[in-house]
């Protein structure tokens, strides 16, 4: 690579962290409020701007508006109808949002589950398939019975009465563990058909037959991290900074943002920037304590007889040195004694 | 260049042994100052521990109170104390440790498999850094100490653990018996070092029985002065106060204890004396009530000087205060170069400059020595670093000791470099360099082209300028922080330092096609940029404004402009085709200024700015420009259609609602009916305010009105502005983005609107424009949506400042190699080769238009 350096490649020193950091913290208070450029039809619901740039940069578990974008294989993206079918197979749906109510009579020992037409027949479900999907959970017969389903639980013990419901409640009726609710959505230039889901278990998603594995994605980091690894989840989480300010009609070069991704990946994991993350692990003791929880730092550091290497840009401005970046990091390749034992060159 | 280095710096626990080596007094009266106002010996305020009065000298070192660095005392407590902050450690050792046979709770198997795993990972990466084998240790041993905590019994010797219990600050309980801080001593001073090195802690530098304290040590009196109010009355530092406290328990303890008072006395006092170090040490300590002042104000101990942002880390160590600087109120003046600063007298002749006499300039250093008036001398430092007050009455005498090697300080002169800053200094063009330039006058003066770095305006913003004190500095200043080598921005290559405001306007009005100036006009307008050849005349003895715009342009420019909208066009040094707009200057594909610079180098491109932004401002006065009232009043023609327009809106909207209620409406993929409703008439509304630009374009053509030739050079203002102003403000957001639905109760925003009611008036949008005047109700919606962009606002500021602490914290130690891998303050890599390709982002547009170039 050396030997591709030219007037326009960065230089040994340059303190290429900090300019990062400068050029995303800089524009942040520029992230206005979205008054007058209010969402068009084609916008999502998700959380965009400053909150999504904190989110990212936290590295945060599970991000506050996950959501998977799901392409299918050629001919069904092309088809309503098979497309909506393979939204079916992801949708997620919960018993809770069919069922109208729950009745349990103790003194039988019965549940009976009324579920609501309208919300079955929009999801495209059959009162059989829910008798069945909790027969398979419970491991009981169940009776179809004009609106519901009854389940006789050949027991009166109330404990197990109020679990089993509350289990019935929180039952999976169709769609993958996980996905959220999905809905579709059409590409306007291609006319493709695609889905969007509020949920990110990516892993099941693309288990479903139809489900197109190589552009499906989501905006959850960690679930492209556990799905495929971490190079993976540094471009997502590049790709996602890049994307979240280029909504904001913010320009930033994007080797800045490869590079906090890169910081925030480097160690093999995702880490935050903050205290817990990258801030946090920094070697020097004075670093950690000029940044946050000043005494915990200290006090650990004194027990535990710490050493601090003094290479970092805070601790050196802290005791009045020189910062070792920049002009800064130029060293003597000589030393001054060594000086005397060299001959000069004799010209001829 | 820095002579001392600190290599590294360690930390460890103070020993008994060594406070009382380091202290130089044994502090035994709990007082400050006797009748006499003098200080009590043996007591807080001794003047062992230095002085703070000036006049007197330390009775240790017997310098005066400015060049004493002050000596410890030490209190001796008659009974030990714990370390509030570090029990947390001390409980961890106790958990893990055997109170019988005072070894690790583990078998010696277990220990030599611990043992040999660490002396493996040592061996295994002898090569890697000390620090990194450190870190791996550590975190080896955290299951460990897992396995430890949950150990019943002793291994060794089969002593139960029994229960034992940690209650903060300093309480330990073993089975219900409160342990006494000297019986958790000889716990802790029986566990040897082998064992403790397992568990992490470097007993040679810290036992953990020195966490019991029984010497405390007493800071000296400059760490902790006296103030003298103007009443007389002496007001002590909350330390000392403190600290009286301590020696007062103390000597009461004593007292009992020689008496052989009952020891339920004993343990109280005991106790009493714990609570006042423990807030010593840190006065927010959890489950402690704070000690507080008379006043009722908690005090401020060790803990509250060191955290926080006002703290002795963030406040005085991150941030130091510097001398050779000075603050005022900016202003304009366009006669000054982008990399010029115009600076008041008054500064300048209070600011000074080293002035290194060698036998070349001594001559030079005796004229400014021998002067009394501004350009003069203030200071002498001889070779011995002596430094003398230029006055006049040892003036002679200096001017025939001055010999090469003195640094005489002058003060500050044109041309000298500074830095100049404007705060929040977000980015690195925050700080630039510029060269002084002495003015009359009270204000520092700079260039309306620097302003956008800075985020600067002159509406009475501040700014700083600092003095680079030596040569290395001042080289560093010049050449690598001035605003010429600044203009593109290292966030994405754009130009930062451009034209703006008028400066885009006077070129606009200027390169338009039928811009013709008189002999007169254009002579005066080159004589500004300082070109004495004019143009070729047209046939009527008149200039082309093009003309004169292309005598500014370097020779020989050839360039062609990118823009959607209209060409642009220089041949040869001549602009062609086009007109000059903020897309010329500014972002985007337009990039006749990364062209100059590429071309010509920062010193041409930093000239041609300066230069047409000064031709510009001089066309704009000759020509004058001035917006007023007329340019926003509205022709019947323009009200008529502002009407259409809404009323076809409406009427949409009122169709599309019809069609929800009869359910009729064709719902948008993957929304609900009642959101793609919502979404239909968000489209709509938007759709009606594009189109209302697009009309008062249409209409307004009349080159007469400068707000809309204002906008269409993109000097200031947009079309949504004038559209605001002429037809109507349009729809107003709440914090969420949506239109306004709450305010006054059951789903309306004000009284007289229905409930329920979706009707672009009923939810925020107003049709009436600023000209007009709001209606009373247009008027509350434009105060909810103003409102809430204000709370926005501040929420955003507060938030995107900690989001940029926090990253620039994180990654400030990162730096490019020699290899081009950046790598962290450890030598870590985090990317083989920087960006993928090393290329710097300031140079993104020159690469790009380079690119372009070969094709």
């Amino acid at each position: 690579m050396a030997e591709n350096k030219n007037e326009y490649s960065v230089e040994y020193g340059d303190p290429v962290g900090m300019i990062a950091a400068q050029s995303v913290g800089e524009p942040g208070t520029q992230m206005i409020l979205r008054s007058f450029h209010l969402a068009g039809i084609e916008s999502t619901i998700s959380t965009s701007g400053l909150p999504r740039i904190i989110e990212l940069v936290d590295a945060k578990k599970k991000p506050s508006t996950p959501i998977t974008y799901i392409y299918l294989d050629g001919k069904i993206g092309k088809d309503f109808d098979k497309a909506t079918e393979t939204l079916k197979k992801i949708n997620e749906v919960r018993m809770s949002s069919i069922a109208k109510r729950i009745l349990e009579n103790f003194s039988k020992g019965k549940i009976k589950v009324v579920l609501d037409k309208q919300e079955l027949e929009s999801e495209g479900i059959t009162i059989k398939q829910v008798a069945a999907k909790i027969d398979k959970a419970l491991n009981l017969e169940s009776k179809v019975e004009d609106n519901g389903v009854v389940v006789n639980m050949h027991t009166r013990n109330l404990k197990e009465i109020r679990a089993a419901t509350i289990n019935i409640m929180k039952m999976l009726v169709s769609g993958v563990d996980g996905a959220g609710k999905a809905t579709i959505r059409r590409d306007d230039k291609t006319g493709e058909f695609y889905l969007v889901s509020a949920g990110s278990n990516i892993e099941g998603i693309m288990q479903v037959e139809g489900v197109d594995k190589e552009r499906t994605t989501t905006n959850d980091v960690f679930a492209i991290y556990r799905l495929f690894g971490i190079e993976a989840a540094r471009n997502a989480l590049a790709f996602e900074l890049k994307k979240t300010l280029k909504e904001q009609k913010i320009s930033v070069d994007e080797r800045h943002l490869n590079l906090i991704a890169d910081a925030m990946t480097a160690s093999g994991s995702i880490k935050g920037v903050g205290r817990h993350g990258l801030s946090g692990e920094k070697h020097s003791v004075f670093a950690r304590a000029a940044y946050e929880e000043t005494l915990k730092h200290l006090i650990h550091a004194a027990a535990f007889g710490e050493v601090d290497p003094m290479r970092g840009v805070t601790e050196n401005i802290l005791v009045g040195k020189q910062i070792p970046i920049g002009t800064g990091s130029v060293k003597l390749a000589i030393k001054k004694e060594d000086m005397a034992k060299i001959k000069p060159a004799s010209h001829k | 260049m820095q002579t001392e280095v600190i290599d590294s710096i360690k930390f460890s626990i103070l020993s008994p042994d060594e406070a009382k080596k380091l202290s130089v007094v044994k502090l035994t009266v709990p007082d400050t100052y006797n009748e006499d106002g003098y200080p009590i010996e043996g007591g807080l305020l001794d003047q062992r521990m230095g002085v703070i009065d000036p006049g007197l000298l330390c009775k240790t070192c017997g310098a005066r109170a400015k060049s004493c660095p002050g000596h410890f005392g030490r209190i001796e407590l008659v009974r030990p104390v714990m370390h509030s902050e570090f029990s947390k450690i001390v409980y961890t050792i106790l958990q893990s440790t055997c109170r019988n046979c005072h070894r690790l709770l583990l078998s010696d198997e277990h220990i030599q498999e611990y043992r040999s795993a660490l002396t493996k990972l040592e061996n295994a990466v002898e090569d890697v850094e000390p620090e990194a084998i450190e870190e791996r240790v550590e975190a080896g041993s955290l299951p460990m100490l897992k396995r430890l905590k949950n150990m019943k019994k002793c291994e060794r010797c089969g002593t139960s653990k029994g229960k034992l219990k940690f209650s903060a600050p300093t309480y330990f309980y073993v089975d219900d018996y409160k342990l006494k801080p000297d019986e958790i001593r000889d716990l802790l001073s029986k566990i040897s070092q082998e064992e403790l090195e397992i568990l992490g802690i470097d007993a040679g530098t810290s036992r953990p029985e020195w966490l019991v304290l029984s010497i405390l040590l007493v800071p000296p009196v400059n760490v902790r002065p006296s103030i003298t109010l103007e009443s007389g009355e002496r007001s002590e530092d909350d330390l000392t106060h403190k600290l009286v406290d301590i020696m007062r328990i103390n000597l009461r303890l004593e007292q009992n204890l020689n008496a052989g008072a009952p020891q339920i006395i004993i343990d109280d006092l005991w106790e009493l004396l714990q609570y006042h170090v423990t807030t010593y040490f840190n006065n927010e300590t959890a489950s402690i009530p704070p000690a507080r002042h008379r006043s009722g104000r908690a005090l401020k101990t060790l803990a509250q000087r060191l955290k926080g942002k006002e703290g002795r880390f963030r406040y005085n160590l991150s941030g130091k205060r510097v001398n050779y600087s000075a603050r005022t109120v900016i202003s304009v003046d366009p006669n000054i170069n982008l990399d010029e600063v115009g600076v008041p007298l008054e500064i300048a002749s209070k600011l000074t400059v080293p002035f290194y006499v060698t036998t070349w300039n001594i001559d030079k250093a005796r004229e400014l020595l021998a002067r009394s008036e501004y350009p003069m001398a203030i200071n002498v430092i001889s070779k011995d670093g002596k430094r003398k007050r230029v006055i006049d009455l040892n003036r002679e005498e200096l001017i025939k000791e001055l010999q090469p090697g003195d640094i005489m300080e002058r003060q500050l002169m044109d041309g000298d470099v500074t830095l100049f800053n404007r705060q929040p200094s977000l980015h690195r063009v925050s700080i630039m360099s510029h060269k002084a330039k002495v003015l009359k006058g009270r204000t520092f003066r700079m260039n309306y082209c620097v302003t956008p770095p800075y985020n600067a305006d002159f509406d009475g913003d501040e700014m700083n300028l600092h003095v680079p004190q030596n040569l290395e500095a001042q080289a560093e200043a010049s050449y690598l922080m001035s605003p010429q080598y600044q203009v593109f921005s290292p966030r994405d290559g754009d130009a930062i330092i451009t034209n703006n405001e008028d400066g885009i306007t006077g070129m606009y009005l200027l390169t338009k096609d039928d811009t013709y100036l008189t002999k007169e006009q254009a002579v005066y307008i080159l004589s500004i940029a300082k070109v004495y050849e004019l143009p070729k005349p047209t046939k009527d003895g008149l200039y082309r404004g093009k003309d004169i715009f292309s005598a500014m342009l370097p020779k020989g420019l050839d360039f062609t402009g990118k823009s959607s909208k209209a060409p642009f066009v220089i041949k040869d040094g001549k602009l062609v085709d086009g007109v000059v707009t903020k897309e010329t200057f500014g972002r985007g594909d337009n990039k006749l200024l990364v062209k100059i610079g590429k071309d010509y180098g920062a010193e041409v491109l930093k000239d041609f700015i300066f230069v047409s932004a000064k031709v510009a401002d001089a066309y704009v006065t000759l020509m004058g420009v001035t917006v007023g009232v007329k340019e926003y009043t509205t022709s019947s023609k323009l009200e008529a259609e502002r009407v259409r327009l809404l009323e076809e809106t409406f009427g949409k909207i009122n169709e599309l609602i019809a069609q929800y209620r009869t359910r009729k409406l064709e719902p948008l993929i993957g929304y609900t009916l009642r959101q793609s409703l919502e979404r239909m008439i968000i489209a709509e509304l938007n759709l009606v305010r594009d189109k209302a630009g697009e009309t008062l374009l249409k209409y307004e053509t009349s080159e007469e009105n400068a707000a809309v030739e204002m906008t269409r050079s993109g000097s200031r203002g947009s079309v949504l502005n004038i559209e605001q102003m002429t037809m109507f403000l349009g729809q107003q957001a709440t914090l969420s983005g949506g239109r306004i639905k709450r305010g006054y109760y059951t789903n309306r925003v004000l009284p007289h609107i229905v409930p329920g009611d979706v009707r672009p008036g009923a939810r925020g949008f107003v049709s009436t424009s600023y000209y007009s005047g709001l209606a009373p109700t247009d008027l509350f919606m434009h105060a909810v949506g103003s409102r809430s962009s204000e709370v926005y606002k501040a929420l955003l500021t507060a938030r995107s400042g900690y989001l940029y602490r926090r990253l620039s914290n994180a990654l400030q130690d990162y730096c490019v190699d020699h290899d081009y891998s950046v790598r962290d303050a450890n030598n870590n890599l985090i990317e083989t080769i920087y960006g993928g390709d090393a290329v710097n982002p300031v140079f993104v547009q020159f690469q790009k238009l380079a690119a372009d170039e070969d094709k």
